[in-house]
Order: C-alpha cells, then structure tokens, then sequence
C-alpha cells in the first residue's frame, strides 16, 4: 500500500490487515494529531488497511 | 445500532449501517458522517445552551483568522442561527501582519465570509499599532505567543465593540482549554485558572465566549475535512516558541494513552471553582490609568506592553 505522509512524501509499505493505528504509531505518529483518509474518504484510526490501499495522513496545524 | 463489524476494514457507524469515519476513542463509539456532522453540532449548541453564551438580542462578534478552528465556529454558528431569535453574527479578522502565513489565512477568512453571507470586519496591526507583529516582535521572537495575544485581545475587543457586538466568540477547543488548565497549574496561577471571561461584564467589556470549549482539535479538522472546508494552512511560525507546544504535545500524548484525559482535566478544574469558592479573591474590576481600559491593576496589560517593549504603540486605539 501506498502511504503519504504529512510532509508529502510518498512510501510503499508492506502488509496486508494491518491497523492503521500501528501504522501510524511505527511512524512514530500520535494518531491524535493526524487526520487519515484512505483512497480520498476519511477513516478512523482502528480501519484494518492493506492491498492497494492509498493512506495519506494530513497533519492538524495548531491554532486558527 | 450496526453491528456488523466492518466494511473493508472500516467499522461501521454505531448509530446506523454506514462505514465509519471517526471514533471517539472515550466513549468507543464510530460515527458515520452524517452522525458525526450531527454529533459536532449537537455538542456545539449544547455547550452554548448549558452556559447561556448566546440570548436573545445578541450580536455575536466571530474572531475569524481563517484558520481551522475559527472557520469550523463560523460555520457552527451560522448553521446554528436560524435557532435562536434576533441574534445576528459578524465576523471580525485581525491581521498582525506575519509574513508568509497570514495572508493566505486572511484570504480564506475572506472567502468563507462571502460564502456564508456574513458581515466581515478587518482589523490591521500596522493600522491600529503601527506596526506588524514582524516588526513589533524584531529580537523578541520567543516572547511572540505573549505579546501577541495581548495585542490580538486589545484590537478584537476594539472590532467587536465598534461592530456593537454584546459577545466575543473565539475558536479556543478543547485541546486549547485543557492545555491552558494545565499551564496554569504548571505556573501556580489559580486566579487564572478559575477566571471566567464569559462572566457578566456589567457593560464594562464585551464577554468572551468559547463555543467550541468541549470539540477536539482532531474533530474540528474532520468537521471540516467531512463539510468539504478543510484547507491545508501552514501554523504560525512564531508558534515554536511557545511554552504551550511542549504541554500541548505532552498532553496530546497523554490523551492517545488514557482517552478523556483533556475531559478529566476540564472537569477538575469545574470542581475546583465549585469546591473553593471564594478561595481566590475576585479583584475588583478597575481602570486603566493611561488607556482607562477595564484591568485588574493599575495599568491594563497592553499599557504594560508599550512600557516593557519600550516604543510607542501607535495608532487610533487610546
């Protein structure tokens, strides 16, 4: 699957049913200060991902 | 309630069929998108509800930096209206003048305001300060949060009064409130902590009201991700100085491992008023001696700014 990251970057990654949740947390991510969305619909943090899925994390800023 | 578990790894809705686009990791409850745009709303009008922020008659003035949490309180509170009776809204946008961040949010802010049909203020620093915030700040960059905010409060106070607003509405969230519980803690500020701006003013200043006290950061930007509003804006660069990073990170972390953790912290400090009152003397409510602004000391804080930064402060605010 194909992850994105806040900073645009692009990564493949391995696995198949894997938690988003542990994805996020081997990016050294708190799930709490990113919002996910895979193939362009939001998703929580607990959706099981894999296969040819394209996750981007989209980073909250602070303030406003 | 749905009760199938999933759709292609994504759990579905607790309140209906549909695939899941957020967890409340408190209550462990999935809201679909449609329940989640409800859920928000719901929360919104009953905090405002509970806490009497907005009555009858109100003008509500609407701090719009166009930034996440301002855009998603305009949005709340103009799909809120048709709800109250003889209330009206007008936004108010400061820009400090912050090189490569705030005109793109002025932008937006401006772009949100003609969508929604509301009327739109703008205030400027160099207009009513006589300067930027880059120029006023030059060699004081880690006191930024500090002198910012206070000019920042001086000239929405100015825009609300100006636009005969009866309340001021801010983006602060629930994230924001409990960071600022805990930096008063941290600091030993009880008065601080225990004060409340949205308190009857007596007509001395207009209260201060945060409708978005008891939604997450992370709920607001799904809000407006899910409402379509959503804009990728860059955070303030002065924002690294800050002191409110490092305990918004520490308490960020802390709610992922104990969910409700910024709820708890919120809840101690409603105990704590209840359970001490009178414990912090109210000071009395005086006037500034230079500006004649309502302050609890001699002098209001932006008096006390202009001598500490050692400049004039100019422009039409007295």
């Amino acid at each position: 699957m194909k992850l994105i990251l806040p900073d645009r970057s692009e990564r493949v990654i391995a696995g198949e049913n894997v938690p988003l949740d542990t994805i996020l947390r081997n990016e050294g991510i708190n799930p709490l200060e990113v919002i996910v969305s895979r193939n362009g619909t939001l998703i929580p943090e607990d959706t099981v991902v894999g296969g040819d899925d394209v996750i981007r994390l989209i980073r909250i800023a602070h303030g406003g | 309630m749905g009760t199938d578990s999933s759709v292609c790894g994504q759990p579905r809705c607790s309140f209906c069929a549909e695939p899941a686009v957020f967890i409340n990791r408190r209550t462990d409850l999935h809201f679909c998108r449609s329940h989640f745009l409800a859920e928000i709303r719901q929360r919104v009008a009953d905090t405002i509800a509970t806490r009497n922020l907005i009555v009858p008659g109100d003008i509500v003035a609407v701090g719009l930096s166009g930034g996440k949490d301002s855009t998603a309180l305009l949005m709340l509170l103009v799909s809120l209206l048709p709800a109250w009776e003889n209330v009206r809204i007008v936004a108010v946008t400061v820009d400090e003048g912050i090189h490569g961040y705030r005109e793109e949010t002025v932008r937006s802010a401006d772009l949100l305001a003609r969508t929604l049909g509301v009327e739109h203020r703008h205030v400027t620093f160099p207009d009513l300060f006589g300067d930027s915030l880059d120029g006023i700040l030059a060699g004081r960059e880690p006191q930024a949060c500090t002198i910012c905010g206070i000019l920042r409060k001086k000239a929405l106070a100015g825009a609300a009064r100006d636009a005969g607003a009866t309340k001021l509405a801010t983006g602060h969230n629930l994230d924001d409130e409990a960071q600022s519980v805990l930096m008063n803690v941290l600091r030993g500020d009880l008065p601080r902590l225990v004060r409340d701006s949205s308190a009857d003013s007596s007509g001395r200043f207009i209260p201060r009201i945060k409708p978005l006290m008891a939604v997450s950061e992370k709920e607001i930007a799904a809000y407006l991700l899910l409402r379509d509003a959503w804009a990728d804006l860059p955070e303030c660069p002065y924002a690294r100085h800050a002191l409110r990073r490092e305990v918004r990170s520490m308490l960020s972390s802390l709610e992922y491992r104990y969910p409700g953790t910024m709820l708890r912290l919120m809840e101690s400090k409603g105990k704590i008023e209840k359970a001490c009152p009178g414990a912090v003397a109210a000071e009395p409510l005086r006037s500034c001696r230079e500006c004649g602004d309502p302050c609890s000391g001699e002098l209001c804080q932006f008096c006390q700014l202009k001598r500490t930064l050692g400049r004039k402060l100019s422009g039409n605010l007295t």
